[in-house]
């Protein structure tokens, strides 16, 4: 069953020379319990995507096309005051990259779980803090730490602890946003796996935002993979993994490491992310791409369809034997001068602050 | 290090900044230009008077002896006898100290509750019209000289609409009250006060809304700012309960140091208004070389410096919890 059905959003940042258009056409639609993971570089924007749900814009951003649709409300319609008491933390909660952070530091962790809990919910405020109590618990967290304060937790624990506001209301999604990228990897997985197990007891979806592929194998349905504001691929977790048709995708994989192929060499993808202030019409991955030809410059690729829901944006998506082969070998990737060639490349881009 | 021990450490900490205070204050006082005994000898005395002045006083005793008695002095309050009044320093000082409390204390309190609400919605409400504005507004406040601001209320309010009086603490004639209510909480005092507690509050204002706004910028860009957005809570809520609470840290000790550099009293308020404080008064006892009284004053002024820093530091423990007791 659809939870969130988002059609053909845009969503722009005005900058001195025009759109920049961190989310541009994106449509992705997401079923109760379901967990998707959007990956991407930091600017591609994956963030703005995910903050474009519940409105967390910064002032300089704006929806400008395209619909919301979460379990049958629009959200881009809805009045300030509709979103904080409907959708906020009630139905989508988030986590975000640095829990100690997303604390405030002068009241207690606990006294923070029981301001959104009686703030939305009819209930006392023991009965707040007991059940604060019984998500530490349940999180692996001596409940007594309730009457912490955010600086007394340890990086690990107070990603948990953020789990536990995250979890309070019993929201039907979740964005988590690089929940664990600030710690280390033992307690990475861990925490990962806790994440999985309580959104599956909740029934929450959950959007899981990182730029690393392994985080998102381990723990999602389905991936999405975004580059430069588009949903360039997106597939199963599987056929994203060991079946990908978007040379982007084939890049992303390289660099990052396989649990499974200990030899195996990591390769990055070269280059910068797109300037995305009025882009031109063609692909644009088509500056970084080892495969691009004289169409991908031209025409901007519309998503192509691969059965199972598996749809690629990229014109030789076809070629995906020969563009498999190729991606995994490291001259393929080495900085050339992939520009067009009868063209001067245009200006390096304006730095844009996207919020990722 | 428990709460408790850090409030002991800081109290014997307290005592000895005190104790290297009236040393200090000892020290300078014998350091003062010219023999110190002439400040005492009035002129047209007999050598036997003034060996007699002399003796009164305790100078021709060894520096120990005297050290050792101005302590004892100090610690009773007998701060001795000014010289133009003819009366017990502390009856003098205790009423200037009081009237200058009552003055800037009021100032104070105005400033800071405006400045610390205005700043901080100054500060979410960032590239507004208002914020723009009301950074145009603080920084012409602070800009104004204090005699000018003093000046345009008083041709304002006093002369040109009569509202409040020109000068002084009460109307002449009035039934001065014996206790501290009486003095200071009638209905003709309040309006004594009101112009000149404007003209110190107007002076103040700028230090706590800049630093506000400011600080609230810092800490509007905080994530768990964006987490209580998305918590959905009101915005009253964030902007109050959370971002101003956060940004409200920075101003304690600076409201700390200026409330002791106030209790200084201000020479300029003073004058203007004819308010008869502290400022004015360690003037005239300067000049007039009232040596008992200037003491005097010196020593409440550095007191209430050091107290206040003590009191800025406990409520810091107390609004931060952050802050490590090492
Ligand atoms: S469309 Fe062309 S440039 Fe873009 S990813 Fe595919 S092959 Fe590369």
């Amino acid at each position: 069953m659809t939870l969130l059905d988002i059609t053909e959003l845009k969503t722009y940042y005005r900058a001195d020379d025009g759109w920049v258009r961190a989310t541009d056409d994106v449509s992705l639609s997401i079923d109760r319990g379901e967990t998707v993971g959007l990956v991407g570089e930091s600017g591609s924007g994956k963030t703005t995507l995910a903050k474009s749900i519940i409105r967390l814009l910064p002032d300089n951003a704006e929806v400008v096309d395209g619909s919301i649709d979460f379990d049958g409300t629009e959200v881009t319609e809805l009045s300030n005051r509709e979103l904080r008491k409907q959708i906020r933390w009630s139905e989508i909660s988030m986590i975000p990259q640095n829990a100690m952070n997303g604390f405030d530091p002068v009241y207690t962790v606990g006294e923070q779980i029981v301001e959104v809990i009686t703030y939305h919910e009819d209930t006392s405020k023991a009965e707040a803090r007991e059940r604060a109590r019984t998500l530490f618990d349940d999180l692996g967290v001596d409940p007594d730490r309730v009457d912490d304060y955010p600086h007394q937790f340890s990086g690990g624990m107070a990603q948990r602890a953020m789990i536990a506001l995250a979890l309070a209301l019993s929201p039907s999604l979740v964005l988590a946003d690089e929940p664990t990228t600030a710690l280390d990897v033992v307690i990475q997985d861990r925490i990962l796996e806790t994440i999985k197990e309580l959104q599956e007891e909740l029934n929450s979806a959950m959007i899981m935002i990182t730029h690393d592929m392994s985080v998102v194998s381990e723990t999602c349905d389905r991936i999405a993979v975004v580059y430069g504001g588009r949903i360039v691929e997106i597939a199963d977790a599987e056929t994203i993994i060991m079946n990908p048709r978007h040379p982007y995708t084939l890049g992303l994989r390289n660099a990052f490491p396989d649990i499974s192929d200990d030899d195996q060499e990591l390769i990055s993808i070269p280059g910068t992310p797109p300037d995305l202030v009025d882009p031109d019409d063609g692909c644009r991955f088509a500056p970084r791409c080892p495969f691009a030809e004289e169409e991908c410059w031209e025409v901007t690729p519309e998503p192509e369809s691969y059965g199972d829901g598996h749809a690629v944006e990229c014109h030789r998506a076809d070629e995906i034997e020969h563009l498999q082969e190729e991606a995994g070998k490291k001259e393929t990737w080495v900085e050339q001068d992939l520009g067009r060639s009868e063209e001067i490349e245009p200006s390096p881009p304006e730095e844009v602050e996207l919020d990722d | 290090m428990g709460l408790r021990a850090y409030v002991a450490r800081r109290i014997l900490q307290l005592i000895v900044t005190f104790w290297a205070f009236f040393t200090l204050l000892f020290v300078l006082f014998r350091m003062m230009p010219g023999d110190p005994t002439s400040m005492f000898i009035m002129d047209g005395m007999t050598p036997e008077q003034r060996e007699q002045r002399i003796a009164e006083l305790g100078l021709d005793q060894p520096l120990y002896v005297q050290y050792v008695e101005y302590a004892r002095q100090l610690l009773t309050g007998d701060f001795g006898q000014s010289f133009i009044y003819r009366d017990p320093v502390i009856d003098i000082i205790v009423v200037r100290f009081m009237n200058t409390i009552v003055l800037m204390g009021t100032a104070l309190v105005i400033a800071y509750l405006i400045g610390i609400t205005f700043g901080a919605i100054m500060g979410w409400w960032r590239d507004s019209r208002f914020e723009r504005g009301g950074i145009v507004v603080t920084l012409i406040a602070r800009s104004s000289p204090e005699f000018w601001v003093g000046i345009v209320l008083l041709s304002v309010f006093a002369f040109w609409l009569g509202w409040f009086p020109s000068s002084g603490m009460r109307t002449t004639g009035g039934e001065l009250g014996g206790g501290f209510v009486a003095r200071y909480g009638s209905a003709d005092f309040l309006r004594h006060l009101f112009l000149p507690a404007l003209t110190g509050a107007i002076v103040y204002l700028a230090t706590p809304t800049l630093l506000m706004r400011s600080t609230m910028l810092d800490v509007l860009n905080a994530d768990f700012i964006e987490i209580k957005k998305a918590e959905g809570l009101p915005e009253r809520t964030v902007l109050y309960k959370h971002a101003a609470r956060n940004s409200i840290l920075p101003i304690v000790t600076v409201m700390a140091i200026a409330t002791g550099a106030a209790m200084g009293g201000s020479v300029v308020i003073e004058t203007v208004f004819n308010w008869p404080g502290m400022g004015r008064e360690m003037v005239n006892a300067v000049n007039n070389n009232d040596y008992p009284l200037a003491m005097a004053a010196f020593f409440l002024m550095g007191s209430v410096v050091i107290i206040m820093n003590f009191i800025a530091d406990l409520t810091y423990v107390y609004l931060d919890p952050r802050v490590e007791y090492e």
